[in-house]
């Protein structure tokens, strides 16, 4: 196992070298950011001069080779939309917004889709399985932008109940987390409602019934146990790509976490703390995938990890 | 049980208990809370060039002069100036000014407020301070300004973005660096906490010179999302709210709770035409068609439902020295750009000319091509139109100049003076290099206004340096943009026409 974590971790190195790679090109290919930054009132001397300042009349190689030697030394470089504060400090302070907004989504979506999900499998076939898919479904096709107006609107202006935008009141992540976590609860009600109805057909499920277990014991006991690893392995999937950032949700909630930083980084063309966000969010993933691998074999022996 | 016991017992537990049913007193916080849908990129006050950052840096920072909410410049930090020569103005500076770290503010700290811009090339603001030669401090606070030659928009500058006074001790020892997340400086309200793309807290600096502001708290928000905004503002959330969009105007007005008020902004939305030899437009009947079939009130009216003021010009009320003939007119004839463009020997869709312009950077930018596309082939002109991400059409058309026939751009007035509105349109320069246009008589004439310092003087030669280039028609203007603030009905308050927010005017009502 170790051998394996090991190896993993390797695999991560090459895997950042070709995303750095890649969106150092992209960025300095799809945009100046000198003339974003001067606007349109900019003469050529001073592009001209602000480029040699920020090392970007440098060849792109000369450019990279600079970039990844710094970023070997941990110097993920400055910001150039804030005026030259370090970049990864940029990004750090906004981690534990997004990690509040995406815990919220994630215990919503595991609070509606559980019992959607089993609902619907142990009543296969009946309206409780139907009314669960509608909201599976009307889920999935919401938007996730427009669900975060209709929520402003109804429980923010029209009822008061939260606050429109922002992260001050300790309520304020409800809305977000509620728009962020309702596509995600969809899908893990469909899939534990699968996962669910494949396990309730193997023939222990049947023996267990047979032997004259209790239902409600023949479901917690053997057929979740077994249903929720695919379950889990979503979660964790699925809580690595919300800690990478959830930008329309951030942008209509102002809510400020990652997502909305990224967005901003982009338009602006802020390489660095761009760079430093792809970063993050890779490392994040890898980790992740990483520890739901591992954590698959320590909840199933029969998985092994050479 | 013995009755005086029990009263004196009774009478000291009373005494005892009284000081805690005293109801406490309340301190009344007076909060103000904006919206806007950027956040400043940080306090470097020669850092940035947009106004949006500016509107915030106002109420940290001051100006030796300021204007008032017509547009006039009145005395701030300095108390008085006068122009000794033709190169130099002397400023009285304001006696007991002080910082918002109790310091007080000298002829020092306006000598390295201002060198900066002038001298560091690295500064975003250098281009609009390069004419400043030195500052020379004649006592503690009395300054002159030496200009490299006669600088008749010298006040202009002393009074915009990039001229906000700073601590030159506090700078010295902290750095620019830390200065740009923890400012300094004179102006009514001093930064507490800055929380990036949040909030910025600012407190009441109840030691400012014009005396306390009435606000005890002053919270600038960033919220990005235009309904998001707008839901704030009738919610009650935020006082005032910027850039409200016009389909949520009247939402707003029948709120109860908030009003809406127009806020002209300094930006002129043009066409830039490329005349160049083998282009269609080198022709000057064709561009005069193209001017001629654009409707620009239409235009306002379709596309920014009414909100705007057609111009010939880049004129906006509260520049110096531009004409205002050329504002709140336009000139539309499509019968004769028909008749213009069959002597140019083009019949009905014989010519076909693109579009190009920015997509999401200026309001409803895309709508405003659609349209003029429409009008265009109203006679007889085919269009097409390539609307691009701000940054690509930025780096592939704009800045390189590969403008194909018209490309749509919006230009601000950051020096709010007419010599800025017209310089760049002289040979060689940005606009020239652009359309093709280039005139030595307009050359002339804008160079001399550059070092007249006779200010009606000044205004003769740039009016007829205007007319040059609106009859050129290298570039055929079309609207001053004109935003929507929302206003909280519990405050009172006009917003003035410089797109600046500055709040130690804002009262409350009642």
């Amino acid at each position: 196992m170790m051998g394996y974590i090991v190896r993993r971790i390797l695999q991560m190195v090459p895997i950042l070298i070709g995303i750095t790679l890649i969106v150092f090109v992209l960025l300095r290919v799809s945009g100046d950011p000198i003339l974003l930054m001067l606007g349109e009132e900019a003469t050529p001397e001073q592009v001209a001069q602000l480029r040699q300042a920020y090392g970007l009349d440098r060849p792109i190689v000369e450019q990279y080779l600079i970039y990844m030697r710094d970023l070997i030394g941990g110097d993920f470089g400055t910001s150039l939309r804030y005026n030259g504060q370090p970049a990864l400090e940029v990004v750090l302070e906004r981690l534990p917004a997004t990690a509040r907004l995406a815990g919220m989504a994630l215990l919503i979506a595991i609070a509606i889709s559980l019992p959607a999900g089993v609902i619907s499998a142990i009543y296969r076939g009946r309206a409780p399985e139907y009314i669960a898919s509608f909201f599976s479904v009307l889920g999935q096709a919401m938007p996730n932008f427009w669900l975060g107006i209709m929520l402003i609107l109804i429980f923010a202006i029209g009822l008061g109940w939260f606050p429109v935008s922002g992260q001050e009141d300790r309520f304020a992540v409800v809305l977000p987390g509620l728009a962020l976590g309702a596509s995600l609860a969809a899908v893990l009600t469909r899939l534990l409602r699968s996962s669910l109805i494949e396990v309730l057909n193997q023939d222990y499920i049947r023996t267990a019934r047979a032997k004259g277990i209790r239902p409600g014991a023949v479901l917690a006991r053997h057929a979740m146990r077994n249903a929720l690893l695919s379950y889990l392995t979503v979660i964790g999937l699925e809580a690595a790509s919300l800690m990478a950032g959830a930008v329309v949700t951030e942008q209509v909630f102002a809510w400020p976490g990652i997502g909305l930083l990224a967005i901003q980084a982009i338009n602006s063309r802020d390489m660095a703390v761009v760079q430093t966000i792809v970063i993050l969010a890779a490392v994040i993933v890898m980790v992740t995938n990483l520890v739901v691998d591992v954590l698959y074999s320590v909840i199933d022996p029969r998985i092994q990890h050479g | 049980m013995n009755i005086k016991l029990l009263m004196r017992t009774g009478l000291v537990l009373a005494a005892m208990a009284l000081p805690h049913l005293a109801v406490p007193a309340v301190a009344q916080t007076r909060e103000l809370v904006v919206a806007q849908g950027i956040d400043t990129s940080g306090f470097d006050p020669h850092a940035h060039t947009t106004a949006a950052i500016e509107a915030i840096h106002v109420n940290i920072f001051d100006y030796l002069v300021m204007r008032d909410g017509k547009g006039e410049l009145q005395p701030a930090l300095a108390e008085s100036w006068e122009q000794v020569s033709d190169t130099a103005m002397r400023f009285k500076l304001r006696e007991g000014v002080l910082f918002h770290d109790g310091t007080e503010m000298t002829a020092e700290d306006v000598k390295f407020s201002l060198e900066r811009p002038a001298h560091d090339e690295s500064v975003i603001q250098h281009s609009f301070y390069d004419t400043i030669k030195e500052v020379e401090v004649v006592n503690d606070h009395e300054v002159i300004i030496h200009t490299d030659g006669p600088d008749p928009i010298l006040l202009n500058r002393v009074s915009r973005i990039g001229s906000g006074i700073v601590p030159k001790a506090y700078v010295d020892k902290v750095g620019w660096e830390k200065f740009a997340v923890a400012p300094i400086g004179t102006g009514p309200f001093k930064v507490v906490e800055w929380r990036r793309d949040d909030r910025i807290i600012m407190e009441g600096f109840k030691e400012h010179w014009r005396g306390a502001p009435v606000w005890d708290r002053l919270i600038h928000r960033t919220i990005p999302e235009d309904s998001t905004r707008v839901g704030e503002l009738i919610s009650g959330g935020v006082d005032i709210a910027t850039n409200i969009p016009s389909q949520d105007k009247e939402r707003v007005d029948a709120s109860g709770v908030a009003t809406t008020k127009p806020w002209p902004s300094f930006r002129v939305m043009e066409l830039f035409v490329n005349m160049k030899e083998g282009s269609p437009l080198a022709d000057p009947r064709v561009r005069e068609a193209v001017e001629l079939a654009i409707d620009n009130r239409m235009l306002i009216d379709t596309v920014f439902s009414g909100l705007g003021t057609p111009v010939r010009a880049a004129v906006t009320p509260g520049l110096s020295a531009v004409p205002m003939e050329y504002h709140n007119t336009f000139q539309y004839d499509p019968e004769r750009a028909v008749e213009l463009l069959k002597e140019a020997g083009y019949g009905p869709n014989e010519l076909t000319l693109k579009i190009q312009g920015p997509s999401g950077r200026y309001p409803l930018d895309v709508e405003t091509m659609e349209i003029i596309a429409v009008m265009l082939n109203a006679v007889g002109i085919n269009t097409t139109i390539e609307a691009l991400e701000w940054s690509s059409y930025n780096s592939r058309i704009w800045t390189p100049n590969n403008i194909e026939h018209l490309a749509l751009i919006g230009h601000a007035n950051s020096l709010q003076d007419g010599y800025h509105a017209v310089q760049r349109a002289r040979c060689g320069l940005e606009y020239s290099d652009k359309t093709g246009w280039c005139s030595a008589e307009f050359d002339e004439l804008v160079e001399r206004s550059a070092v007249t310092v006779d200010q009606e003087e000044r205004a003769k030669i740039l009016a007829e340096a205007f007319k040059m280039l609106t009859d050129s028609r290298s570039i055929i203007y079309l609207l001053q943009l004109e935003n929507i603030i929302g206003i909280s009905d519990k405050i009172e308050w006009e917003p003035s026409p410089d797109e600046q927010l500055w709040m130690y005017a804002v009262k409350p009502k009642g």
